[in-house]
């Protein structure tokens, strides 16, 4: 075997880049053999017989070779490695000292970044708890349910998850073994503990097998069993969770055995869940009772009420039970007819969810559907955020030219090169990283009670993945806001570069600031159209005419105790007497009664009208039970006829939308219904009011119709609430000497009192808070963006001061050269208000569903926010402009 | 050469091999050469082997190797010992002697009376 005679050229080439193995190996061998044979040749033989021998001598050359050269491999990597590894080292020693050098900078490249990922944790953790997580505690979540049902309408699916007891149970005896169920409730409430002090609680009522089917077990005491949850005859036992045994009971041991009061029932302590459990819900729940316990035994038979509804239902399938198996028993169960809310109800179908609510087929909260869109603005605020960065570091590579000059004539690659400018953005980053999640700790907090504030939030706010997706995205968004300047910086001009005292002639430079800063003016544009369209929503919808003067409407909601019936019927006569003195109250301005509070709850009946119903599709009106000032006292105008008025004829008032239904184009005063029955006595309408909202401050019109108390066939409907019409500045005062009067009348009944626009103001909420986030972000936005022209402006002035100074003493203006550099600034910005509209356009779309009165493409939204930024821009400018008119031009002419 | 040529034992070589470099740096041939005068030419070493060796010691951190040039000029792999090389010479060339010496006493020990 002959090697080749010389390590051939272009191997020796090679080995700049990295050992050459196999021409080591050759080398080697070919030297040994050389010697050998020499000194053979020197002992007298001649070269044949010596190059013999001493392959004799040498043994298998080829199995050696490869020996020779596998060997030689492994020990290269090794070298390889450790060659990368402390190159690495050196890069980050290298960067940590430069980036020392000017710790401003450094700390202001920081604060961005964290800035802008900070946000995005926040937005992060805040989708991970709505969507992600599964209720802590449970065992497989994904095994359990949540049963929806979803009934088709005209405008679409529409999707429920609550229940009445009828319908679970009949889920319950159609599932049979297929499944373990569950059914529970949550509401706040207050307990007081067994030492006497009393606080907000969540409680939950949950049947017997709740917490079997979630596999918890508790950790100190029991659970409850079928035997605590006999309807009708419930246990008084309470569990409660281990965040309230430690808040309210100072985790006492002894817990076990005394009693919570909650209400008016006093319930045992048997049971403490273990740290981690707060049940399904978002919110944690502190205490749970059994669900029979939901009203007192005296109660009567009230979960047969198909009015006590709203109950959340679990199914847990066995394994190996398909869903779809579940689906079709649950739909054939729930269509009985008794259990049908309308005798055409068999277009609803149940379908199945996951655990967690938020992701169930039904709608979402509207602010849920906010947060996630807020997601999208959030990587709005990452990307100014980098472009910000890029324009500082590469202003921070400008002033490296000579250093990364000398460096590259000193021979460094220019890969090594980039790789060790972007090691100080990874050094950033990784600072800016953790500065983020403090952030993100603090703002998501924040966008919590911001956006979901009715929640006792469980878990703590940071999560393992929360923190993973905080630290990649800022290394992330630091790579990529390093590669920029780090490209630009390796290709510079080098003898420009080492020479002293070039002015920066290069456009290519001004460019890429220039693209920085439409970045920036097109996003903050996006954002404040944003604000300004959320702004817009919110002032239309507070404007919206509801029917109701909830400015000075007051309610007191009165609960009586179940159990004394008889005191309830003295008590309710009454009440008639009790309105009388209430209205004597200063700043009262009219009281009346009803059967529950506006736009709070609503009956239905079977209805009978006057008129051929054949293949006429009606709607269904709702009713609600109202004393005779109800109209006057809530501001319903009357548009026809008159209110009930005196006397004991059969009366009912019709709203328009419930005229315009059923008696189109004609009078509806004086037509008739008969109520409940076909046969039932006519009832004549006797006036017509204008059409209020019924659920929500945004709906279509519905119908309702309003019946006096004590109508025949609906006495069981009491008065409840007490309507209270005051001025709005005494509503304080009136809403205390209310309570004063109604509690000194009615002692042993329950006291409420709310104000019209506190129990109205929820809905306004999604508005309101995508106006603050959109303007928040929008404002941060904006003062980065000017941040940004600021610096780009004087940059170009500085470098053309000597131009300015030989303008000027040619004879130019101030004025002139002012207007020119403003002019120059602005260009770039101009760009990015109309790249900035297009995107607002399009991104229009996405947030059209969540705007009310105000299209995306609203032109004065759009006129207005572009001259904002334009003014906001100009003023930016102006600065570095009265520098460059103020230049002096003796000291420009003379200076580098 | 007369003598009768011993194949090297498996084991012992590393040890010569350590010992011809702690001599000083060496390129393989040397090495070579040195075992084979040294051992006045008993032992018939396979050239092959020694490089083998060589090369595993390299990977075990032993010696080090360089590139320089012989002392006719021509470029040669030069081998050196590690402080961990030198080590393990101290800690072989022991367990050697240890070895031989038993060796030795069991060869010159009388057999005892029965």
């Amino acid at each position: 075997m002959k090697f080749p005679s010389s390590t051939p050229i272009w191997r020796r080439y090679l080995r700049i880049l990295r050992r050459d193995v196999r021409g080591d190996v050759d080398e080697e061998l070919r030297f040994h053999f050389e010697e050998r044979v020499e000194e053979l040749m020197a002992l007298g033989l001649d070269r044949e017989t010596a190059e013999r021998t001493a392959h004799d001598e040498f043994g298998d050359v080829s199995t050696v070779r490869n020996d020779l050269r596998e060997i030689g491999e492994r020990v290269a990597r090794r070298h390889d490695r450790i060659e990368w590894v402390r190159s690495l080292a050196s890069d980050f020693r290298y960067a940590a000292r430069s980036l020392g050098r000017t710790p401003m900078m450094a700390g202001a490249i920081v604060l961005t970044l964290a800035l802008g990922v900070g946000v995005n944790a926040a937005m992060f953790s805040l989708l991970d708890l709505l969507y992600l997580r599964p209720p802590a505690g449970v065992a497989h979540p994904e095994g359990v349910h949540r049963v929806w049902v979803e009934r088709s309408f005209e405008s679409g699916p529409q999707f429920w998850s609550g229940f009445d007891y009828p319908s679970f149970s009949a889920i319950r005896d159609a599932l049979g073994d297929l499944a373990a169920t569950a059914i529970y409730t949550t509401r706040n409430t207050a307990a007081t503990s067994p030492a006497g002090a009393t606080s907000e609680v969540v409680l939950s009522n949950v049947n017997g097998d709740f917490f079997a089917l979630l596999g918890v077990r508790v950790a100190r005491g029991r659970a409850f069993t079928a035997a605590d949850d006999q309807l009708g005859q419930p246990a008084n036992v309470a569990v409660i969770s281990d965040a309230y045994w430690h808040r309210a009971l100072n985790g006492d041991p002894d817990v076990l055995g005394s009693a919570i009061t909650i209400g008016k029932g006093r319930y045992t302590i048997v049971g403490i869940m273990p740290r981690g459990f707060t049940g399904v819900e978002l919110g944690a729940t502190d205490v749970w009772l059994p669900f029979a316990a939901l009203e007192p035994a005296s109660a009567g038979t009230w979960w047969t009420n198909r009015n006590r509804n709203g109950f959340q239902v679990l199914i847990r399938p066995r394994e190996g039970v398909g869903s779809g198996a579940i689906d079709a028993r649950v739909t054939r169960a729930l269509h009985r007819p008794d259990l049908l809310y309308r005798p055409s109800d068999t277009l609803q179908v149940a379908r199945l969810g996951s655990i967690i609510r938020a992701r169930g087929p039904g709608r979402t909260q509207q602010e849920v559907g906010i947060a996630a869109r807020l997601g999208g603005v959030a990587v709005i605020v990452l990307l100014i955020a980098i472009a910000n960065v890029v324009n500082l570091l590469l202003s921070r590579a400008m002033r490296r030219r000579q250093e990364i000059a000398v460096r590259l004539a000193l021979g460094i690659s220019r890969g090594r090169l980039v790789r060790l400018l972007v090691s100080e953005s990874v050094l950033l980053s990784l600072a800016a990283g953790v500065a983020a999640l403090a952030a993100a700790w603090w703002g998501g907090s924040l966008m919590r009670a911001l956006l979901l504030p009715d929640v006792h939030w469980a878990w703590a706010p940071l999560h393992w993945r929360v923190l993973l997706f905080a630290i990649a995205l800022a290394i992330t968004a630091g790579v990529l806001a390093g590669l920029v300047p780090a490209l630009q910086s390796v290709n510079p001009a080098l003898t420009d570069a080492l020479k002293s005292g070039v002015r920066e002639g290069t456009v290519q430079r001004s460019r890429v600031r220039g693209a920085l800063v439409v970045v920036q003016v097109a996003l903050s544009m996006v954002l404040l159209v944003g604000a300004a369209l959320f702004l817009r929503s919110l002032s239309n919808v507070r404007g919206l005419d509801i029917g109701f003067d909830a400015r000075e409407l007051l309610f007191a909601d009165l609960g009586f105790d179940a159990t004394d019936s008889v005191s309830n019927a003295r008590l309710e006569q009454a009440l008639g007497d009790i309105a009388e003195r209430l209205r004597t109250v200063r700043g009262v301005k009219q009281i009346a009664l009803a059967s529950f509070r506006p736009m709070y709850a609503f009956s239905f009946t079977k209805l009978f009208p006057d008129i051929d119903t054949t293949g006429r599709k009606l709607p269904t009106p709702t009713f609600a039970v109202v004393s005779p000032e109800y109209f006057a006292a809530t501001g319903l105008r009357i548009v026809r006829g008159t209110g009930f008025g005196g006397g004991t004829a059969l009366r009912i008032v019709v709203n328009s939308a419930m005229a315009d239904a059923f008696w189109p184009g004609e009078n509806a005063v004086g037509r008739c219904i008969r109520l409940q029955k076909p046969d039932a006595p006519c009832a004549m309408v006797s006036g017509v009011v204008e059409t209020a909202r019924r659920d929500k401050v945004i709906e279509d019109p519905k119908p309702q119709f309003y019946l006096p108390f004590g109508t025949r066939g609906f006495e069981g409907w009491k008065p409840r609430t007490v309507i209270v019409r005051a001025d709005e500045a005494a509503q304080m005062l009136v809403g205390n000497e209310i309570r004063r009067q109604l509690r000194r009348a009615l002692p042993s009944a329950q006291i409420t009192i709310t104000r019209m626009t506190d129990e109205l103001e929820p809905e306004y909420r999604p508005w309101k808070t995508g106006a603050a986030l959109f303007t928040l972000f929008g404002l941060l936005a904006i003062i980065v963006a000017a941040v940004g022209i600021y610096s780009t402006v004087s940059y170009v002035v500085s470098q053309r001061t000597h131009e300015f100074g030989v303008r000027i003493a040619l004879g130019a203006q101030m004025t002139d050269i002012a207007r020119q550099v403003i002019g120059d600034g602005l260009r770039p910005v101009v760009v990015g208000v109309v790249v900035g509209v297009v995107l607002a356009l399009a991104g229009g779309r996405l947030i059209a569903s969540l705007l009310y009165g105000v299209a995306p493409s609203d032109a004065r939204v759009l006129a207005e926010v572009s001259m904002g930024l334009l003014a906001i821009a100009i003023v930016a400018a102006l600065v570095p402009a009265r520098r460059a008119a103020r230049v002096d031009p003796i000291a420009a002419l003379r200076a580098d | 050469m007369t003598t009768r040529e011993l194949e090297l034992l498996q084991g012992t070589f590393d040890v010569l091999v350590l010992r011809a470099l702690s001599w000083g740096p060496m390129h393989g041939y040397a090495v070579a050469r040195f075992i084979r005068q040294g051992s006045d030419g008993t032992f018939r070493v396979l050239d092959g082997a020694l490089y083998t060796a060589l090369h595993r010691m390299e990977e075990r951190e032993w010696v080090e190797s360089e590139w320089g040039t012989s002392e006719k000029g021509k470029r040669a792999k030069f081998y050196r010992l590690t402080a961990a090389g030198r080590r393990a010479l101290r800690a072989e060339t022991e367990s050697w002697n240890a070895y031989v010496a038993a060796v030795a006493r069991v060869m010159s020990a009388a057999p005892e009376p029965a």
